[in-house]
Parts: structure tokens; C-alpha cells; sequence
């Protein structure tokens, strides 16, 4: 298998998921798309790691999964916060510092 | 095409085929092993009209099910609605399928293995597939638009998941002592050095008691309680779609059983079935009644706990997943740990 | 090549047909038809089956699909079932990959974990679908759209040629690579600072999240 084709995927995954973060508005929703891009990084990392013959690879692999949970974790509990004081999870209204 | 493709091909669909077919009909037998069961520990007789001793009730079950009119209510989130059944079945399947129901042995000239999927990460497919079962139960929930669904489809999932990590850590146990992630090796393993019943006695009880939350059964079934909560998350469906709720709760039920029986009790194993010599085919047959009839022990020891014990107020049951299963899962490492490390086991 | 990507584009639109099922029927129908004619496209090219590039480019393309289908469809829980597909497929790649432990890693976490605490989120918070997806800022979406479309653009032109690196045959590992003893062998030696700071990280987002979540009393 030809690695380039994983890691076009995983630009590809990559440009979704960031095109995702910047055009949606629930916050739940920017979070997944925040998911989509570490998954694809993730991709990356083993392609490179076949093609380098190193399990290097892998071990960033196992961090980036254990940093992403913990953060989707937090993520979700600001979001229930801020859920809980202005009832709704549009990032468009968490405008209160805005100029 | 290559014939050892073939080959592999041929050997997994027959016994794809050949493990669903067994896993249905226990599923289905089940309904009436319950029913019978129940019935002999209130002192009563169970359903015995339909053929002897009423073997043929699930089949009058079946088509019960299959005539019975599957209303939709209008309000439900139908792609959801509808997926839902169908996922909470297969992690049941899957799970099924990496567990070895008897030795390798010679069949047609080829050295066959037991199992559907020998996989070198067994254990670890299984705890997948154990934490996807929560989504089925979640979705069928939230997508029923009814807060008593909702509910039910919470707690259920909170409860499943909490579970899971006593679950998970008792397995830590087993997969210390055996120094393998394949069922295959911890079956293995407990072969020469005496079933994991004896040497983790409580990681087995935290295990058996996880598998009871797991699948939803008495005394941890407040998520579909009848009298609490409707009928919890599978309140809106009806017909087909409720029966394939009941046979996955079922086939949840032995595959838990037989993750009990593998993981625990030894799998296949006749303790003394090598001194009586028979040739291997006998042998293998033997060994695979065996494993049948401790999954069956297991099943009985499930619906024997249902109709004895009462039901968990669910503060209670998040009280024992959390404060109590968790920390003597946790001891239970340790001394596993000083097992594997004084080398008895 | 080209028959490959012809009955990958078939199916995958055969599977969008799928997705957008209920839908008026002609969808269905006309998805039904496209369907049938990729079976038998693939009836007359039947090698394609078991060539690991037919396979990969599946997985690929129904990946994603499905991560366009999280960022577009307004409803936030039909979003992380999508999220599951890709997620899955990405534990696929990771097998294709031979990161065996890391494929089913992948699954516990990922699928297991990780969209379970959303599922949780979303059903607690009871979230429906957004009215007409209004899609955030004003040049902010085109700018995002053109960011995408640039970087997708580099990739290519940086990935198209790279006859300058080795070629690995697949053949070419010890046995135990991707496998638990492996990964398990390097994160208990070179890495032990590393897994212990994890494990400090995981126990601070623990604490973190039920401390910032918790419903403040009086």
C-alpha cells in the first residue's frame, strides 16, 4: 500500500474537519469537527510510522488519543456550563467579551 | 482464485453460519429456559401446552412476534428510531465470535480452530465491542421522543459504562496471570495452572456481578423496569422491532456467559479428560459439551439471581459500581499482581 | 486505476442514496439504480475484490463522506453517528496499517468513550436539529472554504511526487509490529515520563470536568 494515499486522506480528513470548526455554530458540533482533525493527525502519524519502519509512531498515536480525551471531557463540561447560564450552545451568542 | 483464500473464505462462513445459528437458538430458547425457570422457583408450572414440556413456545413466540402490528409513533426521529435495534444486536455477535468453544482439532484434513476470529488482541475486541453496546440503547431512547425513554436511555448508559471499568479491570487479572491478549492462550493458561476461579476469586465475583449490570438484568434492570419507568427505552417500539430488544438482551446474556466461562472458568477445559485417552475428534466433542454446559450454568445462575434477588434503587447501583467495585477491582490487581509475581500462577 | 475509482464513486454514491433515504423516492429509486449497476459492474471485475487498494480506496472514500456528513447535517446527533462511521474507518486504515492495538484502541476510546460523553451531552441537553444550519460569520465561512481548498491543494502538489523516499515492502517487519507487547515494551522504558504525565493529565481532566460542570448548590 502506497502511503501517500493515507496520508491524502488524512489532509483530506484534515481540511474537513478545520473547514468544520470555523463554519459551524453549535458548539458540540465544533467540537466533534475538533475530533475529526486530531483523527486525522492520528492517520498520519501511523502512515508514517509503517513507512519508517518505527513504533514511534504509534506511541504519539497513544498520547494524542489519551490528550483528546481529556479534552473533549473539559470541552463538554464548559459547554454544559455555559448551557446551564445562557440556554443555548450557539458559539455566536457566547458574545459577551466581544467588542 | 488462490486456494488458501478460498479456503479461509469457506472455513469462516461456515462457521459464521454455524456459531449464528447456535447463538439463535439459544437466544430463542431462552425466552422459554426463563419463563420455565421462573416459574419452578415461584412454584408453578411454566408455559407447557405448545409441544412437550413446551419446547415448542419460542417458535409460538416467534410468529407471535412476527404477525404483531409494529405501530411507528409518529413523533419518533425515524432514521434513528430505526437503526437503533439493529446496533444494539452486534456487539453481542462480535463479542461471540473471538470466543473459543473448543480445542483445535483435525477436520477434512485441515487444523481448525473453534473459532470464528483468533485474533492476536481477543480481549481488547471484546471490551470494544462491550462499550459499544451502550449507543443501541442510548439511541433507542433519545430517538423515542418520550422523557420516560429518555430516561431509562440515560441511566441504562450511565450504568453501562460504569460497569465497564470494573468489568475491564478484572480482566487486567486475568491477562496479568496469562501474559497474553488471546482467548486462545488464557484458555491455555488456565489449563496448566488451575482455572482463574480459584486463584481470582474476586476478580471473578466483580466480574460476574459487572456482567449482571452489563446486560441489563436483576438486580441492576432499573433501566427498563416495568414498573418504574414504563418499559424504560424500548417503551415506543412494538412488534419486530421490541422483540429484537428481548433476544439482544438475551444473546448479551450468553456472551457474557461465555466470556465468564473463558475468562474464568477454564473455557473448554475437563479437568482429568486426558486420562481417559480418547481419540481427538471424541475428545473435542466432550470438551465442547462441557463448555456448553457451564455457559449453561451461567444462564440458569442469571435468571436464578433475576427472580431472587430485588431490584437496585439506582443510587445504590452507582454507589457499587463507583465506591465499591472500583477500588477492590483495584486491590484485586494488587494481589494479582503478588500472584504473578511469587510465580503461582 | 480508473475502473477502481469509477466503482468507488458508484458506491459511494449509492451509499449518499442510502443516508438520504427518506427522502422523496426518487432518490431512492434513482440511488437503487446506481447501486445495482455498481454490483454489477463489480460482478464483471470481480478481481477488484480482492485487491487491498479497492478496499482501501472504500474505506477512504465512505470516510470521507461521512466526515462531510458530520460538518453538514444540522442535527447534532445524526452529526456523531456519522462521527462513529469515520471513526470506524479510521480503525480500519490503522488495520490496513498493521497498528493493530492502536485499531482497537481506536474503538475503546474513540467510538467507545469519547462519543459516548457526547451522546450523553447531547441527549442531556437535549439538543435538536439547528433550523436552517445558519452557518457562522460572513467571509468567515468563504474564508474557511478557501483555507480548506488551498490546503488540500499543497497536500496534493507536496505528496504527488515522492519517488525520493524509500520504498518499504510490506513484508519487511518483525512479527510483533503494532502489537500490544510492542507498544506496551516502549511505553514502560523510553516513554515512562511520558505515561506517567498522562496518567496526571487524565486524573486533572477528570477532576476538572466534574468540577466545571458541577451544578453550583445555594
Amino acid at each position: 500500500m502506497r502511503v501517500e494515499f493515507f496520508l491524502l486522506i488524512g489532509a483530506l480528513l484534515f481540511a474537513i474537519g478545520c473547514a468544520g470548526v470555523l463554519i459551524r455554530r453549535n458548539a458540540i458540533v465544533i467540537l466533534m469537527c475538533i475530533e475529526l482533525m486530531l483523527n486525522a493527525v492520528n492517520l498520519t502519524f501511523v502512515a508514517f510510522a509503517l513507512e519508517n519502519q518505527s513504533m514511534t509512531g504509534h506511541i504519539f498515536v497513544f498520547f494524542v488519543m489519551t490528550v483528546a480525551a481529556a479534552e473533549a471531557a473539559i470541552g463538554l463540561a464548559i459547554v454544559i456550563a455555559l448551557f446551564r447560564r445562557r440556554r443555548t450552545t450557539d458559539v455566536e451568542d457566547a458574545s459577551l467579551m466581544r467588542w | 482464485m488462490d486456494p488458501v483464500i478460498a479456503r479461509v473464505l469457506v472455513e469462516s462462513a461456515v462457521k459464521i453460519a454455524l456459531f449464528f445459528f447456535i447463538l439463535l437458538t439459544v437466544v430463542a430458547y431462552m425466552t422459554l429456559v426463563e419463563r420455565r425457570v421462573s416459574a419452578w422457583i415461584q412454584d408453578r408450572q411454566g408455559p407447557n401446552r405448545v409441544g412437550p414440556f413446551g419446547l415448542l413456545q419460542p417458535l409460538a413466540d416467534g410468529i407471535k412476534f412476527l404477525f404483531k402490528e409494529e405501530v411507528t409513533p409518529p413523533h419518533v426521529y425515524r432514521p434513528v428510531y430505526l437503526l437503533a435495534p439493529m446496533l444494539i444486536f452486534v456487539p453481542a455477535l462480535v463479542t461471540f465470535s473471538v470466543i473459543p468453544i473448543g480445542p483445535a482439532l483435525e477436520l477434512f484434513g485441515q487444523r481448525v480452530r473453534l473459532q470464528i476470529a483468533d485474533v492476536d488482541n481477543g480481549v481488547l475486541v471484546i471490551l470494544a465491542f462491550a462499550s459499544m453496546g451502550v449507543y443501541g440503547i442510548a439511541l433507542a431512547g433519545w430517538s423515542s421522543s418520550n422523557k420516560y425513554s429518555l430516561m431509562g436511555a440515560l441511566r441504562s448508559s450511565a450504568q453501562l459504562i460504569s460497569y465497564e471499568l470494573a468489568m475491564g479491570l478484572s480482566i487486567v487479572g486475568v491477562l496479568m496471570a496469562a501474559g497474553s491478549l488471546r482467548l486462545n492462550d488464557i484458555v491455555q493458561h488456565q489449563i496448566e495452572h488451575g482455572w482463574n476461579l480459584i486463584w481470582q476469586l474476586p476478580g471473578f465475583l466483580i466480574f460476574l456481578t459487572a456482567a449482571f449490570a452489563e446486560t441489563n438484568r436483576l438486580p441492576f434492570d432499573l433501566p427498563e423496569a416495568e414498573t418504574e419507568l414504563v418499559a424504560g427505552y424500548h417503551t415506543e417500539y412494538s412488534g419486530m422491532r421490541f422483540s429484537m430488544f428481548y433476544m439482544a438482551e438475551y444473546a448479551n446474556m450468553v456472551t457474557a456467559s461465555a466470556l465468564a466461562v473463558t475468562l474464568y472458568c477454564g473455557g473448554y477445559h475437563v479437568p482429568g479428560l486426558h486420562l481417559l485417552r480418547l481419540p481427538e475428534p471424541a475428545a473435542a466433542l466432550v470438551q465442547v459439551l462441557a463448555f456448553g454446559l457451564k455457559v449453561g450454568f451461567f444462564l440458569f445462575l442469571y435468571v436464578w439471581v433475576r427472580w431472587t434477588l430485588p431490584r437496585f434503587r439506582y443510587d445504590q447501583l452507582m454507589n457499587l459500581g463507583w465506591k465499591v467495585l472500583l477500588p477492590v477491582a483495584v486491590l484485586h490487581i494488587l494481589w494479582v499482581s503478588f500472584l504473578v509475581l511469587m510465580n503461582w500462577t | 486505476m480508473t475502473i477502481h475509482l469509477l466503482l468507488g464513486l458508484v458506491l459511494i454514491l449509492f451509499v449518499f442514496a442510502a443516508v438520504r433515504a427518506l427522502a422523496p423516492s426518487r432518490t431512492l429509486l434513482a440511488g437503487t439504480v446506481l447501486g445495482i449497476g455498481a454490483l454489477a459492474l463489480l460482478a464483471v471485475n470481480y478481481q477488484a475484490l480482492l485487491s487491498p487498494e479497492f478496499w482501501a480506496g472504500l474505506i477512504g472514500f465512505v470516510a470521507i463522506l461521512s466526515a462531510l456528513m458530520v460538518v453538514i447535517h444540522p442535527n447534532p446527533m445524526v452529526s456523531i453517528l456519522f462521527l462513529i462511521v469515520n471513526l470506524f474507518c479510521i480503525a480500519l486504515f490503522y488495520l490496513i496499517l498493521r497498528a493493530e492495538f492502536l485499531a482497537v484502541l481506536q474503538i475503546i476510546i474513540y467510538a467507545g468513550a469519547i462519543m459516548v460523553l457526547f451522546v450523553f451531552v447531547v441527549m442531556l441537553l437535549n439538543l435538536k436539529a439547528e433550523e436552517g444550519l445558519r452557518l457562522g460569520g460572513g467571509p468567515q465561512r468563504w474564508g474557511a472554504l478557501l483555507l480548506a481548498v488551498v490546503f488540500v491543494l499543497l497536500m496534493f502538489h507536496a505528496l504527488h511526487d515522492r519517488s525520493d523516499q524509500p520504498y518499504v515492502e510490506p513484508g519487511a517487519f518483525e512479527s510483533g509490529f503494532g502489537s500490544a507487547r510492542a507498544l506496551g515494551g516502549l511505553l514502560f522504558s523510553r516513554y515512562l515520563v511520558a505515561f506517567e504525565a498522562a496518567s496526571l493529565l487524565l486524573i486533572a481532566g477528570m477532576v476538572g470536568a466534574v468540577v466545571v460542570a458541577k451544578r453550583k448548590v445555594g
